[in-house]
């Protein structure tokens, strides 16, 4: 992760009392400083440095100071925001004591000179969402998906309410890259049933970056990257201990996660000729054990999850050196709604004319248990990282080894218990070199990925045995080199990138009707570029723009699909002959930062050509077990456009209104139609009040109903006396209605001594137990979606 | 390294230790150790009248999609009463699989549903029963009616419990299909 362009932001914290006052008076205290930029020596104009408590800020001026003023005593959390930079909190504590009543005549009482270091993050022209605090707390115990609901833009495709995989403008699956503690996440993305298989426990901070990122981080982020980071390791001699404990009462879920970290150096060794150096480690674990959930009006049977993971990681620095070792262990057991079994489109019909799930499927009795059919995924990650710090830069290399083993066990006959197995190993290396300041303008860096893996099914990888198999055995084999280069002026930065990419892909399958074993090989080459500008007219207001394109090579499923999708009740087929789709997004974004008004416009076009997706051909496929709607992987030109909107006004001293709006359209252009599974428009409103360490929000999310759906089936050659599900444009049933759902929360905090503190929430999600169905849950066709849901939240550490 | 014996040196020790195990303890293997997926190929029907049995299949050996399956058209004599059997068989493994001795081993989760269209074309009776008296139908009868033509849809129904709670009621409606077909029927 370290690409790092150190910078140094100081702060320097006064604690004064009134020059002529003869009581100093509390609240007469002050922090000022400097923000600038180690590299470039030059102070950074506009930075937002502001007191989170206080919820006051100021901006730094043309020479990089800045000063808050009439600040009463206390203990606070000074958080120095600039564009470009990672964010960065400092806790000062501002006292009048003892020393309160020395005579000053200097502004000087207490100085505090603190070096932050900052990470530069890469991309200074593309708009980033992060989550992160207490804003990361409040999700705590939710899936990744579910946690990434808060950003504007980003929505779920969900199966049930235990299985939800983020979509960002629209777009899931390959076209989001997930970063997981600097390793691009290898998992099992095929279909809508799997979830990303990672423990948000692991983040102390999660970043969206939305629209094509494909120069850094692999031509594949179409619709854009989520960074998962943890805390930066302990390097200093210290204890610190982290504990999360949530309870849900839909399911009755529990979930418990606990940190321990801390770490060691040889300061503290009298003189020396030594080299100083520092260790840290982290030991982090979750359990998550859930039940039976409930719609408003009735249980459903089987959906229960279960889920332990745990990670360890260390470091060793020295001098210029810093080695880095992760691994982190995921296994979830996710129970998947017994009513949700389709055996073929009649069922499914039979379950849509129904309404709600048959009895059996809504029992009274409350269970823990998970019976078929399930789920039951495991993922291992391990990032071994070596940097080094010279005159000219910084050089990293960092290894990452990934083994995704999913079982997917449905209801079958007698003792048999694998209907499905994928097995993927990936191994990933990246090697970046990040050049200091060239004149004193050109700052960037210069990289190489690779990326092989192999996906095992069936037999060996050359040896397929089994032609029932939904994926193929394959290899993929993928390596770019990239090159970024930015100039930082004092308010405007512009950045501009290039990327090439091989990628060659090696599948192993038995065709049906043969018994021989067919290879079919993909060779893939294409250039990406970015180029993006960032402009700070002043300390209110920051535009950026940012034209970047990426693309995207068929995945395995995409070309070689054929068979039924169970409990999707369709027949998928691939289609070999599918060509790379290629991304050109267009992006503007405005921010606005004001005492009483902080605002977010992020504005997007998307073109991709030759978009891959799946489509309706409305022909039932004739099978054993009765006729299946037939769906064709296939490809077509289109435009996603739209815009996330995200604004907080400060309406009163302590009450604020903080107001979120997803909108989006996509289109197929070349049939001049709208897009299939596109997530619906929404509008989420929170009013909060905050009172010192209390804080109590209410919330509404609307939901408008996906009134752009296909009207006509695209697939021109199909003669028309074939088609026979047309109704709904090869869906089977019209879009949801609108709805509008209702939380709220309540949160306190307590700071029992320096080193404890706890923090404790409630939070009730759907709020009436509405029932709602939603556009992007594959279970929509014959369940609602979860009803009332209390959720109490700790977090205490020490 | 002169504080080598620092208890936070040896944490770190194990757990870069630990972390070496669990990477190779997850070495992966070459082999994939795979029960094979149960592949329903052929539905037999056999009408029994007088000692002669006739025999119609319907026969799909690779599987969906591929080749187009095979249905036998199924010609049967008016006003006659006859034996009904099933056999689900899995074709494409040698030896055959029999799914019919599964489906008989677990008959308290499964049911064969005969639908007539017109549903005056024939009368089926289930002639065998589960634990609890629902009938099962690998073994019934059918007794047509006059002349005429029509279709015959089979289904099995796969009525799996729910959390240990049998779902299975001697209704089609629970569960899902494991095979729903339909013939072509001509009584004359």
């Amino acid at each position: 992760m370290n690409r790092t362009l150190f910078l140094y932001i100081i702060l320097l914290a006064f604690g004064v009392g009134a020059l002529f006052a003869q009581t100093p008076k509390d609240c007469d205290c002050f922090i000022q400083g400097i923000v600038e930029d180690d590299a470039t020596k030059q102070p950074i104009v506009g930075a937002v440095v502001f007191i989170k408590e206080l919820n006051k800020g100021v901006s730094t001026n043309a020479k990089g100071f800045y000063r808050i003023s009439s600040i009463c005593q206390g203990k606070y959390t000074v958080i120095g925001r600039i564009v470009g930079y990672k964010e960065k909190s400092y806790t000062i504590s501002l006292e009048h004591g003892a020393e309160q009543n020395i005579k000053l005549y200097e502004t000087e009482l207490h100085l505090a000179n603190i070096d932050i270091k900052a990470q530069k993050i890469d991309n200074l022209t593309q708009t980033k969402s992060i989550l992160e605090n207490a804003a990361l707390d409040q999700t705590r115990g939710q899936s990744l998906g579910e946690a990434l609901k808060q950003i504007s833009g980003v929505t779920t495709l969900q199966t049930g309410s235990s299985i939800a995989k983020p979509v960002i403008h629209g777009m899931h699956s390959n076209r989001v890259l997930i970063m997981n503690n600097g390793v691009r996440q290898e998992g099992q993305q095929w279909g809508s049933e799997h979830a990303p298989e990672i423990d948000p426990f692991i983040a102390k901070k999660i970043t969206v970056l939305k629209g094509a990122a494909g120069v850094r981080y692999g031509s594949d982020a179409i619709a854009g990257v989520i960074m998962l980071e943890p805390d930066t390791l302990p390097d200093s001699t210290v204890m610190k201990v982290e504990i999360n404990s949530v309870y849900f009462t839909n399911g009755r879920q529990t979930v418990n996660s606990g940190i321990i970290e801390g770490g060691s150096n040889n300061s503290n060794i009298k003189k020396s000729t030594k080299i100083p150096y520092s260790i840290g480690y982290r030991v982090q674990g979750t359990f998550k054990r859930g039940g039976d959930i409930s719609t408003p009006n009735n249980r459903l049977a089987n959906t229960g999850i279960e889920e332990i993971n745990y990670s360890l990681s260390a470091n060793y620095k020295r001098k210029n050196w810093t080695s880095d070792i992760f691994f982190s262990h995921f296994n979830t057991k996710i129970a998947v709604f017994s009513g949700s079994h389709i055996g073929n489109i009649s069922d499914l019909i039979e379950a849509i004319k129904r309404g709600s799930p048959l009895s059996i499927y809504t029992p009274e009795t409350f269970t823990y248990n998970i019976g078929r059919p399930y789920q039951d995924v495991l993922h291992n990650l391990l990032k071994i990282k070596n940097t080094v710090k010279n005159r000219n830069g910084v050089l990293s290399l960092t290894l990452g080894r990934q083994y995704d083993f999913r079982k997917e066990i449905d209801i079958l006959r007698g003792d048999r218990n694998l209907t499905q197995l994928f097995k993927l190993t990936t191994y990933s290396s990246e090697l970046i070199f990040e050049h200091n300041p060239i004149l004193k303008l050109l700052t960037g860096s210069i990289g190489v990925n690779s990326l092989y893996q192999e996906n095992l099914t069936t037999g060996t990888l050359t040896e397929p045995r089994s032609l029932t198999v939904l994926i193929p055995n394959f290899k993929n084999f993928t390596s770019g080199v990239f090159l970024i280069e930015r100039i930082v002026r004092n308010n405007w930065e512009i950045e501009s990138g290039f990327r090439y990419d091989i990628r060659h892909l090696n599948v192993y399958r038995i065709p049906r009707s043969g018994q021989n074993v067919v290879n079919n090989t993909q060779n893939n080459q294409n250039f990406t570029g970015t180029l993006g500008a960032n402009y700070r007219p002043n300390a209110r207001w920051n535009f950026m723009a940012n034209a970047s394109s990426a693309w995207r090579a068929a995945t395995v499923n995409e070309l070689f699909s054929d068979g039924v999708h169970h409990g999707a009740a369709s027949f998928e087929h691939g289609d070999e002959n599918l060509v790379p789709e290629v991304a050109l997004n267009l992006s503007l974004t405005a921010n606005y930062v004001s005492k009483n008004f902080q605002a977010e416009l992020h504005l997007y076009n998307n073109y991709i050509n030759n978009f891959i997706f799946l489509s309706p051909t409305g022909r039932p496929a004739l099978t054993i077990r009765g006729a299946f709607p037939e769906f064709i992987y296939t490809q077509t030109d289109s435009r996603f456009q739209g815009f996330d909107f995200n604004g907080i006004v400060q309406i009163a001293k302590n009450l604020s209104l903080n107001s979120k709006i997803t909108y989006l359209k996509a289109q197929d252009l070349s049939n001049n139609q709208a897009l299939i599974q596109i997530p619906a428009n929404r509008w989420e409103n929170t009013l909060r009040y905050d009172w010192k360490k209390t804080s109590v929000s209410i919330t509404n999310l609307y939901v408008a109903k996906q009134n752009r759906v296909p009207t006509k089936i695209i697939f021109t050659e199909i003669p028309s006396s074939e088609i026979i599900f047309t109704e709904y444009g090869g869906d089977f049933a019209p879009p949801p209605a609108a709805y509008s759902l209702w939380s709220a929360s309540a949160s306190q905090q307590f700071a029992i001594n320096t080193k404890q503190s706890l923090n404790i929430s409630l939070t009730i999600n759907n709020l009436l137990n509405t029932s709602y169905r939603d556009y992007l849950n594959r279970f929509r066709y014959f369940a609602d979606e979860i009803g009332r849901n209390i959720a109490f939240r700790a977090k205490y550490s020490f | 390294m002169a504080n080598k014996r620092n208890p936070i040196h040896i944490a770190l020790l194990s757990l870069l230790l630990s972390a070496t195990l669990f990477t190779v303890s997850c070495k992966d293997e070459e082999v994939v150790v795979e029960e094979e997926n149960e592949l329903i190929t052929t539905v037999k029907l056999n009408f029994t009248s007088d000692g002669t049995t006739q025999s119609f299949k319907y026969s799909d050996p690779d599987g969906d999609g591929g080749k187009t399956p095979t249905i036998d058209a199924i010609s049967l004599k008016p006003n006659t009463a006859y034996t009904l059997t099933v056999e689900v068989l899995d074709e494409s493994k040698i030896p055959v699989g029999n799914i019919t001795d599964e489906v008989k081993k677990e008959s308290d989760e499964h049911l064969f549903v005969y639908t007539p269209t017109p549903s005056s074309l024939l009368t089926y009776t289930y002639g065998d029963k589960d634990a609890k008296n629902f009938g099962i139908g690998i073994t019934g009868s059918a007794k047509t009616n006059s002349a005429g033509t029509g279709k015959l849809k089979v289904q099995l129904r796969h009525q799996p419990p729910i959390n240990g709670k049998a779902s299975k009621d001697g209704t089609p409606t629970p569960g899902s299909d494991d095979i729903n077909i339909d013939f072509n029927v001509t009584v004359k």
